[in-house]
């Protein structure tokens, strides 16, 4: 599961995991800015913003190799994009396309290999994120993987039963609609039983969350550092 | 005595029309552990359910005292703790101790010291180790230990578990029992187990299609409602599971 990687990989104890999350987060998108502003032919900035992000990798601990490999689930639809532009006679835009949506992904598995959901969806509601949309978003990952796993039995279940070769091609597609169907079924009244415990312990529609960060001055050394480092490299 | 929890004449009707619940008269008294037995289907969830108003019937139900209302309704479920068959749906937050302070947040106790205590309640569950920890990374076991964390860390005066011995294996089973014996609550357990029942209730009832039927020891229950996994020689369950199928 990519999301159990990424909670195991969360719960590390380097200098980048120990800053506060909203420094992260800004961080982040003071990154995206000054990538998605770069030109597409400045290839000396675009390898100092790849050497940064392997260095940050490397000083969180997290195995290079397989956060390189994990961003690539980005390619399929920048190359479909990529390769659009460049049958409309724009090899360069195609390029900037694939480079920087591939370095903007290794940025954000960065932040989220070294900031665990509690805190990262704390850092985002902090930073004014719509409190429901954090929510949606906390619900969304506690429960992705349960109804993974309901899936994963249903899956199962139905290939216990298949019959030939022939009777699973003819049934496949009306087997896999039944199943999702099931299963938004089953999340519905999962989602319920959730209210109902939630109710049962004193829930009047407001969240009161646990807060442990602080933002120090280690953490605003570290957002001023990156933040200059990232602008001088892209105007110099 | 004045009894813990006292329903009257309770109707329920499900919005599709289903009668769930039919004229139940109950009692609960402080110490008292009762077990609710009944087919699938039964009303016994549906009857829990009701007492601290997070499903809404006609007749009248007392926590404590207290008419269940809209207004005293908030207080009444800090008396009932109540823990779902489903850990999975009760432990809805990113981790443990996020969980565990839900209902103490809930109720305005200030972060440090909402803190502090859920901790102490995790030790005393066994599960010091397991605060930070996000819920799908526990077992079965400890989900339900930590679901009980959440609701014991309120001080609830009455326990209702329903189905509390689901999906675990024995030595969990085991020590959620020995957990649940040494709590001083008064209880109510909608359970299949008879053994369970036995072991833990001092009296159990029986819901029949949405009626309360029966009240008595559990041994009575059981054996008047032949309510107990088959002791038939293994010749006759072949013969049994034949007839069925």
């Amino acid at each position: 599961m990519h999301h159990v990687l990424l909670d195991r990989w969360s719960q590390g104890a380097s200098p980048i995991h120990r800053r506060d999350a909203r420094a992260k987060i800004v961080a982040l998108l003071v990154f995206l800015v000054m990538l998605a502003t770069t030109p597409a032919d400045a290839v000396p900035v675009l390898v100092t913003y790849a050497a940064l992000l392997a260095s940050a990798i490397l000083i969180a601990g997290l195995p290079l190799g397989s956060v390189l490999l994990r961003a690539m689930v980005v390619l399929p639809f920048s190359l479909t994009f990529a390769l659009i532009s460049c049958l409309a006679g724009e090899p360069l835009r195609a390029l900037a396309l694939v480079e920087k949506s591939y370095l903007s992904t290794v940025g954000v598995l960065l932040l989220a290999g070294t900031t665990s959901l509690p805190l990262l969806l704390g850092g985002l509601e902090r930073l004014g994120t719509p409190r429901l949309l954090v929510l949606v978003a906390q619900f969304l990952y506690r429960y992705l993987f349960v109804l993974s796993e309901q899936a994963q039995h249903m899956r199962l279940a139905a290939s216990c039963r298949e019959g030939g070769v022939k009777a699973r091609r003819k049934f496949r597609f009306r087997a896999a609609t039944g199943a999702l169907a099931m299963l938004f079924a089953r999340s519905y009244n999962r989602a319920e039983g959730i209210h109902r415990a939630m109710q049962a312990r004193g829930f009047s529609g407001r969240f009161s969350l646990l807060h442990p960060q602080r933002f120090g001055a280690l953490d605003a050394a570290f957002l001023l550092f990156v933040s200059v480092f990232l602008v001088v490299v892209r105007v110099a | 005595m004045t009894p813990l929890i006292e329903v009257r004449d309770l109707h329920f009707q499900y919005e599709d029309g289903t009668k769930a619940l039919e004229g139940i008269d109950f009692t609960l008294l402080p110490g008292e552990t009762v077990a609710l037995l009944g087919a699938n289907g039964s009303g016994k969830t549906t009857f829990v359910l009701q007492l601290n108003g997070v499903l809404r019937g006609e007749g009248s139900i007392t926590v404590c005292g207290l008419p269940l209302t809209k207004d005293s309704r908030a207080l009444i479920r800090s008396k009932i703790g109540m823990v779902f068959q489903d850990s999975d749906e009760q432990l809805f937050m990113p981790t443990v101790l996020d969980d565990v302070t839900f209902g103490l947040l809930n109720q305005g106790m200030p972060e440090e010291e909402a803190t502090a205590k859920a901790k102490l309640v995790l030790a005393q569950a066994g599960l010091a180790h397991v605060w930070n920890k996000a819920p799908y990374h526990l077992s079965a076991g400890e989900k339900r230990r930590v679901a009980l964390a959440g609701v014991l860390v309120m001080e609830p005066e009455i326990l209702v578990l329903d189905e509390p011995t689901t999906f675990l294996d024995p030595p969990a089973e085991r020590d959620l029992l020995q957990l649940l014996r040494d709590l001083p609550q008064a209880k109510l357990i909608v359970t299949h187990n008879v053994r369970l029942a036995a072991s833990l209730a001092s009296r159990a009832v029986f819901f029949e299609k949405g009626k309360l039927v029966a009240s008595g020891s559990v041994d009575e229950i059981a054996r008047r409602f032949e309510w107990t996994y088959s002791d038939l020689p293994a010749a006759d369950l072949r013969y049994s599971a034949q007839r069925r199928f």
